[in-house]
């Protein structure tokens, strides 16, 4: 397949070339927290020799670590574990390479994602994002030393779903493009859209990336934090969203204020920062977790001049047999972020009913089946 | 026959009682003159002017510190200008739960400076302010208020919205986010921090902002608005040469005195300013309460969309 995008080859071997072999990405490995140390504990000792010298923890006025300016949570690393790599916790540097190597290259074949047939398919609502500076290589993306984001249970995979949970997510489509309308499983994977609340919380605009937990989105994952004596402010580049955290020890509110990105309260152990969120919304819940009883725990820890350690409990009783935790690497960006105004020119929500209407004509002699608007199944 | 000692005694009082008043009317900068009156069995005690020296408590850094929440209470956000009480739409359902209130101007002078041609805008904007076309283009702010859409509010509309903001003060930085619609603007406090542009980048809803202080005030800088806000529900509106100058000025641990300089060229004739202020939320763990709004406004924007009933 031709490059349509004038980058060539040699291009892409400096873009690795300029991140994998600086001393910054082996010394950024080596300086991980103490529970984190890299399997090649030989690149490590070089890359405490070639550090220009030793990082001492930037903090505010009153003592508390600063963790203040841009971030990104983008990555290359999956979510859960591939099997492959069974308990391991870290990857090799020369599979770290090979990982972020791929994912640079998927964004040079096409879509955020990286499948090859996205730009090709004049049927696919997805395009290539490069062109429009959105691949995760023209957005600070870093190689991580992980096999995986999720870290406990130790072998990277989310936990069984209590069989409660297994009932009430049975066919549930509830999610970014769908509401949860209660039409079952011959539904996953169409929209479908009679009017505007069967859509989902990020196509209308509702709710998109604020978090928590932090995770990495294709796109738009730039943060942006600001601490005052009190408060810390979280926001995040896709919608603009943003959460403020008092420190000051007050109790949640009643579960009678739930709120989209629920209701956090923020303490420092030490110099990490922890973040207790509950009172949740049930339209809006991390992988359509029970919003009563769900808790998400934050942990954030300055472990270097360009990386906080960012690691996330999710604590439901009622849906996971256990807690379970991942670990996002933040790493820097330049700022600043820019606006993101969602709802107010919002063309996803029209062009989706749009869709369903057309389904809807052509579907008219045919047999019924759902009919709506296909998610991309990528 | 006259009486000299009486008519002395007289000038001699009333030059007193002058004396009287141009001494303790003594206004305090950017505020209306407190009146004070003298005592008398049975009337209300003189209004209380604050402390004309009030310094706010400190930052870390040393800044008058701004933090908290806060919240105007003028009605501006139905009307900039003078206005009395109006029922709301849909009278016949919403009754007085609908209705607006009334109230006091907030503008300087009392009317806007408005060229004669966007005077006319002005009428025609209010005539539709419930129109709602939303089509898949920039058309579909062409007409309608912002606000009932639930987009964000602009500035300096977001300050007199009747909903709390809540500022958080960095060093850096100065965040303000807004509890209707969870509007944000960051305040670029660092004039020497390159990787900041001088000048928006792109325009937006709510401006780029650059902050200083001058004294116990904090002077906001906005432009690179898009020209999509409003002033308030009677259809003042902005171009995209708006600028904004707003003044924040601490007065006593619960007040902010507030002002905003309305320039845009296109539209006025002149400069005009806004003044009102802001009272400090004082519940104990107070905090803001998600307004979203999105999803109180899905029938309202896509409903042209909709499955037809009956097909």
């Amino acid at each position: 397949m031709s490059n349509r995008f004038g980058v060539t080859s040699s291009a892409l071997g400096i873009v690795l070339a300029t991140v994998l072999f600086t001393p910054a990405f082996v010394a950024a490995q080596a300086q991980s927290g103490a529970a984190t140390k890299p399997a090649d504990t030989k690149t490590a000792a070089k890359a405490d020799t070639k550090a220009a010298k030793p990082w001492t923890m930037p903090r505010l006025p009153d003592g508390r670590p600063d963790l203040q300016g841009y971030w990104t949570s983008i990555s290359y690393t999956p979510f859960e574990r591939p099997a492959k790599y069974g308990n391991r916790e870290f990857l090799t540097e020369k599979e770290a390479q090979d990982v972020f190597n791929e994912g640079v290259k998927s964004s040079f074949d096409g879509g955020a994602s990286g499948a090859a047939d996205a730009v090709d398919d004049p049927n696919s609502a997805d395009f290539d994002f490069k062109t429009y500076g959105l691949s995760p290589w023209q957005n600070g993306v870093k190689p991580n030393m992980r096999t995986s984001m999720v870290v406990d249970p130790p072998d990277g995979r989310i936990p069984p779903l209590t069989p409660e949970a297994k009932v009430r997510l049975k066919g549930k489509t509830q999610g970014y493009f769908t509401a949860d309308t209660g039409l079952g499983e011959a539904w996953n994977g169409v929209v479908h859209a009679d009017h505007a609340q069967d859509l989902g919380v990020g196509v209308t605009c509702t709710a998109l990336h604020g978090g928590p937990p932090i995770t990495s989105g294709g796109y738009n994952s730039g943060l942006f934090i600001v601490q005052s004596a009190g408060y810390v402010i979280i926001e995040t580049e896709y919608g603009t969203e943003n959460r403020i955290i008092p420190l000051d020890g007050r109790p949640h509110p009643s579960a009678n204020i739930r709120q989209w990105h629920g209701d956090g309260r923020g303490h420092w152990e030490g110099d990490t920062l922890v973040v207790e969120t509950t009172n949740f919304r049930p339209e809006n819940t991390f992988r359509n977790a029970n919003a009563d009883t769900l808790k998400i725990t934050e942990y954030f820890t300055r472990t270097a001049a360009d990386k906080i350690e960012y690691k996330f409990t999710i604590d439901d009783p009622s849906t996971w047999t256990k807690p379970w935790s991942a670990v996002v690497p933040l790493t820097p960006i330049k700022g600043p972020l820019w606006e993101y105004a969602c709802s107010e020119s919002n063309n996803d929500a029209i062009q989706i009913l749009v869709g369903a209407r057309n389904a809807e004509k052509a579907a008219a002699d045919k047999p019924k089946g759902p009919v709506g608007v296909p998610i991309s199944q990528r | 026959m006259r009486n000299r000692f009486r008519d002395v005694a007289i000038a001699g009082a009333t030059a007193a009682v002058a004396v009287f008043l141009l001494v303790a009317v003594r206004p305090v900068a950017g505020q209306a003159p407190a009146v004070a009156r003298p005592q008398t069995a049975g009337q209300a005690p003189a209004t209380v002017q604050f402390p004309a020296n009030y310094k706010a408590p400190r930052t870390a850094d040393g800044k008058p510190d701004l933090s908290g929440i806060w919240e105007a209470m003028v009605t501006a956000d139905i009307d900039v200008q003078d206005h009395d009480a109006q029922p709301g739409p849909h009278a016949d359902i919403m009754g007085a739960y609908g209705a607006w209130p009334g109230g006091q101007g907030i503008v300087e002078g009392g009317e806007i400076p408005y060229k004669p041609e966007a005077l006319a805008q002005k009428k025609a904007n209010a005539d539709k302010r419930m129109v709602v076309n939303i089509t898949p283009d920039s058309q579909r702010h062409d007409t309608g208020d912002p606000e009932l859409k639930c987009y964000l509010a602009g500035v300096p509309r977001s300050n007199y919205l009747p909903f709390p903001f809540q500022i958080i003060q960095g060093t850096e930085h100065i965040m303000m986010s807004y509890e209707f619609a969870r509007g944000l603007r960051t305040i670029y406090m660092n004039e020497n921090d390159k990787n900041i542009p001088k000048e928006a980048p792109a325009d937006s809803w709510m401006g780029w902002s650059r902050g200083h202080f001058e004294g116990e005030t904090l002077v906001v800088d906005s432009a690179g608005f898009l020209p999509y806000t409003w002033f308030d529900r009677a259809g003042d509106y902005h171009s995209d040469s708006l600028h904004v100058v707003e003044r924040y000025t601490p007065v006593s641990p619960y007040h902010m005195m507030y002002e905003a300089t309305i320039d845009d060229p296109q539209v006025f004739t002149r400069p005009w300013k806004m003044s009102f202020p802001l009272y400090r939320r004082m519940e104990k763990n107070v905090q803001l309460v998600d307004f979203n709004c999105v999803e109180f406004v899905l029938d309202m924007l896509y409903d042209q969309y909709s499955k037809k009933p009956g097909k």
